[in-house]
């Protein structure tokens, strides 16, 4: 293949795809993750708000969806990984769930197409929030001191080690933590918008400025390919907003237990 | 709307499918702040006397402990 028509003709799709400029002209300030943000706010809230309106005994067709989206969040991830205390974060989980997992698949949905989570500063944002609740959530049931020797010092070491050791376990539990349930989430939706770029915008190169029958063959392929890798990132984009549900979860569980 | 959520006590396939989930992260965490808290050090350590070696110790020593680290947690029977 010529490599150097390519390289002049086809600019691929980069870091600079993110950037949006304003949605309503130069000097505002409202952009199209923001607009996804509010709408993906707004969607969540009304959907909810209609279900649990009226709620009666037997459950209509919207009450019905809203108690089984509501109940797969209880069940599979409070109530599973924190167990019967879970009930109690079950509010909380379930928007973090609902609103990461509507902000991630706007990725596919049309004209919007954007996954409003691969801007680092919503799931930065979420993940402190996350942080900040199971760090106090271990501070309030096992007290300042006792939480900390606990994360710190785990029973079973000679003294001298935990020097080496005690930072090790802060830095990971405090840090990384946090960190990576961000930088998990955000660079998963980057990616998986960047390569739905790549072949759609590839694709659209290929057929259509490139030609010929390698480019009608490799075009065709290519466009053919966005579609099942489309499917495959509302998958994606659903299970990172379970994971990033879940390992918040899973820490407030941990932090619930007293560890002896 | 029977159930008070799963039993706790009864083995859960399910739930340890989630607690292997997050011990593989809690061990990776484990890892990466080894080399970083103590290669850190070294590194703070090696500017300021302006010698490598510091950075070097600093970073196997963090590494080794957080292995050790994993190995404690998550690696005995």
């Amino acid at each position: 293949m010529d490599t150097s028509v390519l390289a002049e003709g086809f600019v691929s799709p980069g870091p600079g795809d993110f950037e949006y400029s304003p949605l309503f002209g130069e000097g505002t300030f409202f952009t199209k993750p923001m607009l996804i943000i509010v709408l993906g706010t707004l969607l969540v809230a009304v959907f909810f708000y209609l279900a649990a309106r009226r709620a009666t005994r037997v459950p209509g067709k919207l009450q019905f969806a809203g108690e089984s989206a509501y109940g797969f969040v209880r069940n599979s991830i409070a109530l599973d990984s924190i167990g019967k205390e879970g009930m109690r974060y079950v509010p909380y989980l379930a928007t973090l769930f609902f609103f990461i997992a509507v902000l991630n698949v706007a990725g596919i949905v049309p004209v919007l197409q954007f996954p409003a989570t691969s801007r680092i500063a919503i799931p930065l944002f979420l993940a402190v929030i996350s942080c900040i609740i199971f760090n106090s959530i271990g501070i309030k049931r096992q007290g300042f001191v006792g939480y900390f020797k606990a994360m710190m010092f785990p029973p079973g070491i000679p003294w001298p080690v935990y020097i080496l050791l005690a930072p090790i376990e802060f830095f990971s539990t405090v840090i990384v933590r946090p960190v990576t349930l961000c930088l998990r989430l955000t660079f998963n939706m980057f990616a998986g918008h960047l390569v739905l770029l790549l072949f759609i915008l590839g694709g659209e190169y290929l057929l259509r400025d490139y030609g010929g029958p390698v480019g009608v063959v490799a075009g065709s392929v290519s466009l053919l390919g966005s579609i099942v890798l489309t499917f495959f990132e509302g998958f994606v984009q659903l299970l990172q907003a379970y994971v990033f549900t879940l390992l918040s979860a899973l820490y407030i569980g941990g932090a619930l237990l007293d560890e002896h | 709307m029977a159930t008070d959520g799963p039993d706790r006590t009864a083995p859960d396939v399910r739930g340890d499918a989630r607690k292997g989930e997050a011990d593989a992260w809690g061990a990776f965490g484990l890892v990466v702040s080894g080399v970083l808290v103590w290669g850190g050090v070294g590194w703070f350590v090696s500017d300021r006397l302006d010698n490598r070696l510091p950075l070097l110790v600093g970073l196997l020593v963090g590494m080794f402990a957080g292995l050790y680290l994993v190995w404690f947690r998550y690696g005995r029977a």
